[in-house]
């Protein structure tokens, strides 16, 4: 008997890496803009897993592929004429995500499996997703300590990082093969929509609360840990989904910041304007 | 005639009525839509109508859908609009955190229920082939009122969508025109949920606009062009995954496959908008060096 | 007079986009601590030019040569200045942070700034005026000071060639001051300066040699011999002069 024999056990621990893991990747995924594009990460990454499972293939393998592929297609169309990238990304979106529904679609079991993939179910993770996500964890931590200062510059001064020699395409590459790895591995807990919530939602709210970079890592990472253990509590609680309750945490946690921060700012006016 | 024998069926033809108002009433919203770089705005009212579908269902069956994506659509489109107005998150991340939040508010509530998967997956792509009279009429009722409204605000729509600071020298008033156009992108989410879902909606709200840009620079041929690639791929998706479920035995969801046909009329339209320029351009080296010689 | 290096060789050259030419026939010499100005209208290829002189944008004829180097050899040595208001003002860094950008070259790969990096971004900031606004964040600085944080970006890589595109536009009269005493000092210590602007007056005061750029080099040398109504004319193509005396206004750019 192992301690990780519990479901619950599991799910604990699942949710502790992939909210640690989507807060510290959200931070650049705010800097750089990108919500609207994991949001078509986590659609278009459907049929690969779809496909991976038709052909009994590994499904993090498949998915992780076919997002490659969508990321190379949205950099393609998106340099179109008359188009921009919000339209390229909404064309991946949907395009992805209707092969994948038209694949389901065409085998047993249909609605059941669209719904986990869906909605996710962090209570069915077995050990060994625990093991993927926990590789992808470390793997995803090196990258952005190692590369963190590069991957910064090429954010916010693309011309200047290349400029200065950096390999602009390789390091734009490696952050959006981060954030397609961090996608794959919080689906299969929360599901392809809510999944953009524990990959944006904390990063967003620490960027309400401090305007430092190096702060915003472990905040971010505190706040999806936070939200995503309060998730799986009130789920097996009261028997709602997980990854609804995940991110109904963390969208709950925004607004309270938000409005918090709102309020701060508006007292801080104003004693600036009657100093008296 | 394997292109229109399918549609001898009632319910088919229902089918294809439906899609071909859809396609003119997305196309239509859809170029503004392109115009505005409004397409993540889009996605997030598809996923916060869900909630009032889920609560309407909850209180008036089947029939108090229509009302509560009603309800639903036209409070996000305001708070859309106050959102995006007052910059203290960048928008996008303001747009994930309403979407996420308010579909997981849908999700919970639907997952208490029982049927709860079979519930999801028709909100997802809808049952286009259970479209019913009643909902023809509804949707040709609110594609008539958005399409009038946006054709009597045309002028300063474009205008906004063109140049924000001019349209507010003008006194244009910015404010109402986003919530307006917002609104008018709630209205065919609603309108088309129920036969079509999610993600049927935001593929024809974006695709068709994106292809007719391609061919085309003149917003008097982009606007017929949009509403026709989504019509046709209406019929054409419908066609497809009627033959494959009669032919071939392969069942297909009609909802995607029309998805799908879209896509591909768009990497065509990509492709010719590719010859086209390429050809141009020849011509006009052409013509600069008889003019040189 | 002592001879001086040159740092900046252009020979017949050529730049292009793709088959699109953008820029032809560019010839003329810049020396050690030796400022030139880019002048030319909207769309001329001033940022081009510059992109050039970076090895961002290829060389289709003739030669460039940057320190004795090809464009692309030589960035160790050359910053580059971009536009401030093309950078995301809502992107969480800090203005020492922004600076610090400037030692990446040097610091390498997979290592953290040291003790003497950050001596050397203090001292640019220093050198900008904006010592006193390190650790806030750079996107609450007003458009001129950003302007002067890139600048001293460019400051702390030590460079021995600087490139500007565009740093006095919508500048304020502070900034714009600093920005020129900055300039001026690092023409001092011995780098040269390439910077790309609308404004003939500030040619006149920071710069000694001038480059007239419309598709084509209309012109290149000393600023008194350059800045000529004749020349201007040709550059902004005529009609889109006046002329009062000895100045000359651009109406239309």
């Amino acid at each position: 008997m192992s301690w990780l024999d519990s479901t619950v056990h599991r799910a604990v621990v699942e949710a502790v890496l992939v909210g640690a893991l989507g807060g510290v990747v959200g931070v650049f995924v705010i800097a750089r803009r990108l919500p609207f594009f994991t949001m078509a990460l986590t659609h278009a990454t459907f049929p690969g897993i779809v496909v991976a499972a038709m052909l009994g293939v590994n499904l993090y393998l498949g998915g992780g592929l076919f997002g490659l592929l969508v990321v190379a297609a949205v950099l393609a169309f998106g340099r179109a004429r008359g188009q921009d990238f919000t339209t390229a990304t909404g064309i991946a979106l949907s395009g992805g995500f209707a092969l994948g529904v038209v694949l389901v679609s065409s085998q047993d079991g249909f609605t059941k499996d669209l719904a986990a993939y869906t909605v996710g179910d962090v209570l069915a993770v077995g050990t060994g997703d625990l093991v993927a996500t926990g590789v992808v964890v470390v793997a995803v931590s090196l990258l952005l300590a190692l590369l963190g200062k590069e991957l910064l510059l090429t954010a916010f001064d693309p011309v200047g990082a290349a400029a200065l020699g950096l390999p602009t395409l390789l390091l734009d590459f490696a952050l959006l093969a981060a954030v397609e790895v961090t996608v794959v591995a919080t689906v299969p807990a929360l599901g392809t929509i809510l999944a953009v919530a524990l990959i944006v939602g904390p990063a967003a709210t620490a960027r309400l609360i401090t305007d430092r970079l190096a702060p915003l890592f472990p905040i971010a990472a505190a706040i999806g840990v936070a939200c995503a253990l309060a998730g799986v509590w009130v789920s097996t609680l009261w028997n709602v989904a997980t990854g609804a309750s995940i991110a109904l945490f963390v969208g709950l946690v925004f607004g309270v910041v938000f409005l918090g921060t709102a309020v701060r700012g508006r007292v801080r006016r104003a004693t600036a304007a009657n100093p008296a | 005639m394997i292109f229109f024998e399918p549609f001898q069926f009632p319910f088919m033809a229902r089918a294809l009525i439906e899609l071909v108002i859809l396609g003119v009433l997305a196309g239509t919203v859809g170029v503004l839509v392109l115009l505005r770089r409004l397409a993540f705005v889009s996605d997030t009212l598809t996923h916060t109508v869900f909630p009032g579908v889920v609560i309407g269902h909850l209180m008036g069956g089947d029939g108090g859908i229509f009302w509560g994506a009603l309800a639903a659509g036209v409070a996000t489109a305001a708070l859309l609009t106050l959102l995006t107005h007052r910059r203290r998150v960048s928008e996008d991340a303001a747009l994930a955190m309403l979407l996420t939040t308010l579909f997981a508010v849908g999700v919970v509530l639907v997952s208490r229920q029982t049927g709860f998967t079979s519930d999801l997956t028709a909100f997802l792509f809808g049952r286009v082939l259970t479209v019913t009279e009643a909902q023809l009429a509804q949707t040709a009722v609110v594609t008539v009122l958005v399409v009038a409204l946006l054709a009597a605000l045309r002028r300063p729509l474009l205008l906004r969508a063109f140049d924000p600071e001019g349209a507010r020298a003008a006194g244009v008033p910015v404010g109402l025109l986003d919530l307006v156009l917002n609104v008018a992108v709630a209205l065919v989410v609603v309108a088309a949920v129920k036969a079509v879902g999610t993600v049927l909606v935001i593929a024809l709200l974006i695709v068709p606009a994106a292809a007719a840009r391609t061919l085309s620079d003149r917003l008097v041929v982009i606007v017929p062009l949009a509403c026709l690639v989504g019509a046709a791929a209406g019929w054409l998706g419908l066609v497809v995954s009627y033959q494959a479920s009669v032919e071939y035995g392969v069942r297909l969801a009609s909802g995607a496959t029309v998805v799908l046909a879209l896509v591909v009329m768009y990497g065509l339209a990509h492709a010719a908008g590719f010859a086209r320029r390429r050809l141009g351009l020849s011509r006009a080296r052409r013509t600069a060096m008889e003019v040189a010689a | 007079m002592i001879e001086r290096a040159p740092t900046l060789v252009l020979d017949r050259a050529s730049v292009a986009y793709g088959d699109v030419p953008v820029l032809e026939e560019l010839n003329g010499v810049v020396h050690e601590g030796e400022a030139v100005a880019l002048i030319g209208p909207n769309g001329a290829g001033k940022s081009t030019f510059i992109k050039a002189l970076l090895g961002l944008v290829p060389v289709v004829r003739g030669r460039i040569e940057v320190l004795g180097r090809s464009p692309a050899q030589a960035r160790r040595d050359v910053a580059y200045v971009p536009q401030a208001d093309t950078l995301d003002p809502d992107f969480p860094v800090s203005v020492e942070q922004v600076a610090m950008m400037g030692r990446y070259r040097r610091i390498g790969w997979l290592r953290r700034p040291s003790a003497a990096d950050r001596a050397e971004v203090a001292e640019a900031l220093e050198r900008v005026g904006l010592a006193h606004r390190a650790r806030d964040r750079f996107g609450t600085l007003s458009g001129g000071q950003r302007q002067r944080v890139l600048l001293a970006r460019a400051i702390a890589a030590k460079p021995r060639m600087l490139l500007l595109d565009e740093p006095f536009n919508g500048v304020d009269a502070v900034s714009q001051h600093a920005l020129l005493e900055a300039i001026a000092s690092m023409k001092e210590q011995g780098a040269s300066v390439v910077v790309s602007t609308h404004d003939l007056a500030i040619a006149h005061l920071a710069c000694d040699e001038v480059c007239l750029l419309n598709r084509h080099q209309f012109g290149f040398g000393p600023t008194e011999d350059v800045l000529t109504p004749e020349r201007l004319r040709a550059t902004y193509g005529g009609h889109a002069l006046e002329l009062r005396g000895d100045r000359v206004i651009v109406t239309q750019t």
